[in-house]
């Protein structure tokens, strides 16, 4: 009855004409959805995720938020497949372990972002099915984003939105903050309080019109000071 | 003494009733053999001497290599087998290069002598480690390196233990070497002095008298990194050395 | 033979060949456009002096909403009404097409039309399409005859129920109604209940969003309207920051006045003369 009115995508002619043999495959991914965003300014870094986790037209949970603090100065926000995201998660903390007591140093945000990259491209041919952002300070306290695609390219940014709402907000940034398409460019320069803002507005914005990010918000904060976070509520419908 | 010893040097994984493993002691003697190398590291850079043994004139000098490059900021000088060290040199490089893939960074020269080490001490007469050496290597290492923490210098030994020093002495010539480098190294020297030590140092602990074919010289600066001094700025080097 | 008399009969049935058509040009690359569906929640129920039917208001496209606050109840007549999940214009078209059906058998036949007979003409028009026409339908309205709540599946088959839900949220709408259906509700209560219904598809469905519309067609009222919204239950985060731009932000390309010039022609037209 209603399930069929409920599969996403279109009507396709070929696939009714194609009355042969069907084959059933056995799709190891699923898509948990969930955003992110991540904006670097001089002495801080946010990120921020939504804490929606869902699959398919059915919400898992409404508190579940995708960032990690992976030292006092790096936190990796992640989102896609649920299970590929715990399964990435632990091997970096694994890995980072394995770093700290190797070379008696923790690991730098550039550090990291590049054993990302070979960690998933270590899986090009079954990847880890996950946008990933990772935010810090670099060793000048200065702020750093990097984001990725599914098999390890890494992009040193100012500011990224990934996930499911990515598409969507990605423009919004690049227009408030990378100040894109305007002849009348504001001066000052990004303010730790304004990108917060920022932030909070494209999330409430994202909840808008993406089925698949709501609830709330998780905002972690990076200083030189350490990591504090904010949380705010979203619509949950 | 030498009776008591016989039954317990031939393996190289077995200790003897004393808790010595002699094939480790003997690969460090055979280091006592090699050419001497001096090492100084200053808060400017560091520098690495060595001597380089010319037995034949038909021998042709350049050719002997005991300074290596192993990443563009830390250089390594070797005293003992010079085979042996070849196979060491790689491993510090190949570590070097993997550690910038994986991590985008310079790997520090503590880890490159830690890494090092992991290959000395994987000697062992089994054979399910195909690759590995069946004896101690038998050279001895001093890593010279600029990183995070400054300019650095290292000591690694056939038993595989790393220890950081201000200034080393190895080889033929380490006894009275180490022992004069104690008394003329200070904290505050600068580089250019510190060449002129070792280079002194090393004239007094030669047999042969020192000029540009007969030593090799390196420097390590967190500006120009690892440099290999030129024939030319050898010669200028040993002028100053009375 | 085709004579003025008897002419030829065209051979029946249907015709495979636009079907071919669009074959090979979705094999060239050109796919037939995406539909809007409405990933929904709508439900209907009975109750002492009538019938209530909800319905939330989100409108989606694949994973994006499409619309925020779309009409999911539709009129059949002043008390008939029906509310629709599926496809946005398949539900719109076709209970706009049953309306004027309905209509039209009103004024040959001069009385009030029976729910039951919207119910037959639905059922039957989805049949004839096989499901293509994608309707999830509950049918709810009031006649001579009683309260009725009847649930419409796209393939044609129809149940008649005292309480009924539809749509990807319909679940989570059920569970309510389980729970808080009785026999021989007052309005207010049959209110609450719907609300609470179309309430639960909202926050738990993720086809389902926004506002709960609200119809309620009581047995002694000639006519009815839909309240909408009856609550609003997705509400829109406050800014935190001011995204006005500053006259002259858009840079101006080009400017090019093109005057109009007005001409003044006289035009003599003659007559043929034959």
């Amino acid at each position: 009855m209603a399930m069929s009115l409920m599969r996403p995508g279109g009507f396709s002619y070929s696939e009714l004409a194609n009355a042969g043999p069907v084959q059933h495959h056995f799709s190891p991914y699923t898509d948990n959805g969930g955003s992110i965003v991540a904006v670097a300014g001089k002495g801080f870094a946010l990120i921020a995720s939504d804490t929606r986790l869902s699959t398919g037209y059915s919400i898992l949970t409404r508190d579940q938020p995708k960032l990690y603090d992976l030292n006092s100065n790096t936190v990796l926000g992640c989102s896609g497949c649920w299970c590929d995201v715990l399964s990435e998660t632990r091997l970096i903390e694994a890995r980072m372990k394995l770093y700290k007591h190797e070379h008696q140093k923790e690991m730098s945000p550039g550090a990291v972002a590049q054993m990302l990259a070979t960690i998933l491209y270590s899986r090009r041919f079954f990847p880890y099915y996950v946008s990933n952002v990772v935010a810090g300070l670099d060793a000048n306290g200065q702020g750093v984003v990097y984001s990725y695609d599914p098999v390890g390219h890494c992009d040193q940014n100012l500011f990224h939105a990934g996930g499911s709402s990515g598409a969507l907000l990605q423009p919004l940034l690049d227009n408030q903050i990378g100040l894109l398409n305007m002849e009348i460019k504001p001066t000052e320069p990004l303010t730790l309080e304004r990108a917060k803002g920022i932030i909070k507005d494209v999330f409430i914005s994202a909840a808008e019109r993406d089925i698949y990010t709501g609830d709330g918000i998780l905002l972690k904060i990076i200083t030189k000071d350490g990591i504090t976070q904010e949380s705010m509520k979203l619509r949950h419908d | 003494m030498f009776l008591t010893r016989s039954e317990y040097d031939r393996g190289v994984n077995t200790f003897s009733p004393e808790g010595r493993l002699f094939q480790v002691e003997y690969a460090i003697e055979a280091i006592k053999l090699g050419s001497t190398v001096i090492g100084i590291c200053t808060s400017e850079g560091v520098v690495l001497v060595v001597e380089k043994r010319i037995t034949s004139p038909l021998m042709e000098p350049s050719t002997i290599e005991k300074i290596a490059e192993v990443d563009r900021h830390i250089g390594v000088a070797c005293s003992g087998l010079t085979a042996d060290s070849k196979t060491l040199i790689d491993r510090a490089r190949l570590e070097c290069q993997n550690h910038w893939f994986t991590y985008n960074e310079k790997m520090t020269v503590e880890s490159v002598s830690q890494a090092v080490s992991n290959l000395a001490i994987k000697f062992g007469d089994s054979d399910d480690d195909e690759g590995a050496m069946s004896r101690p290597f038998g050279v001895a290492l001093l890593f010279a390196g600029v990183d995070e923490k400054g300019p650095q210098l290292y000591h690694m030994d056939p038993s595989g233990t790393y220890v950081q020093y201000d200034a080393k002495a190895i080889g033929s010539g380490s006894e009275g070497a180490q022992q004069t480098l104690v008394e003329m190294y200070n904290k505050s020297m600068t580089l250019k002095e510190a060449v002129k030590t070792s280079l002194t140092i090393l004239k007094q602990v030669m047999e042969e008298k020192l000029n540009s074919t007969n030593v090799e010289v390196s420097i390590v600066t967190p500006k120009d990194n690892f440099h290999m001094y030129s024939k030319e700025e050898v010669e200028e080097a040993i002028k100053d050395v009375a | 033979m085709a004579t003025g008399l008897a002419p030829e009969i065209p051979s029946g049935g249907f015709s495979f060949g636009n079907f071919q058509r669009n074959l090979s040009l979705e094999v060239q690359g050109l796919h037939p456009p995406k539909a809007i569906k409405t990933g929904t929640t709508i439900c209907g129920l009975t109750f002492n002096n009538g019938v209530v039917l909800g319905a939330d208001t989100r409108a989606t496209a694949g994973n994006v909403v499409a619309d925020k606050n779309c009409s999911k109840i539709h009129r059949l007549a002043p008390k008939i009404f029906c509310c629709g999940a599926g496809t946005a214009a398949d539900t719109e078209m076709t209970t706009r097409n049953i309306e004027s059906q309905l209509e039209l058998l009103r004024l040959n036949m001069g009385r009030e039309v029976p729910v039951v007979v919207a119910n037959r003409l639905l059922k039957q028009m989805l049949f004839r399409y096989q499901g293509y026409v994608s309707a999830a339908l509950v049918l709810g309205g009031v006649d001579k005859f009683g309260s009725h709540i009847y649930c419409i599946y796209p393939h044609g088959s129809t149940d008649k129920l005292p309480y009924a839900t539809m749509g990807s949220g319909s679940l989570a709408a059920m569970a309510v109604f389980e729970r808080g259906w009785k026999l021989d509700m007052d309005e207010a209560y049959a209110v609450q209940l719907v609300r609470d219904a179309i309430a639960a598809g909202i926050t738990n469905d993720l086809g389902s969003g926004s506002n709960v519309d609200i119809n309620i067609i009581r047995r002694d009222e000639p006519k009815t309207k839909i309240i909408r919204p009856y609550e609003e239950i997705g509400l829109r985060g406050k800014r935190h920051g001011k995204y006005t731009y500053q006259k002259g932000t858009t840079k101006v390309l080009e400017t090019e006045v093109i005057p109009i010039v007005v001409e003044e022609e006289e035009v003599v037209q003659r007559m043929d003369e034959d």
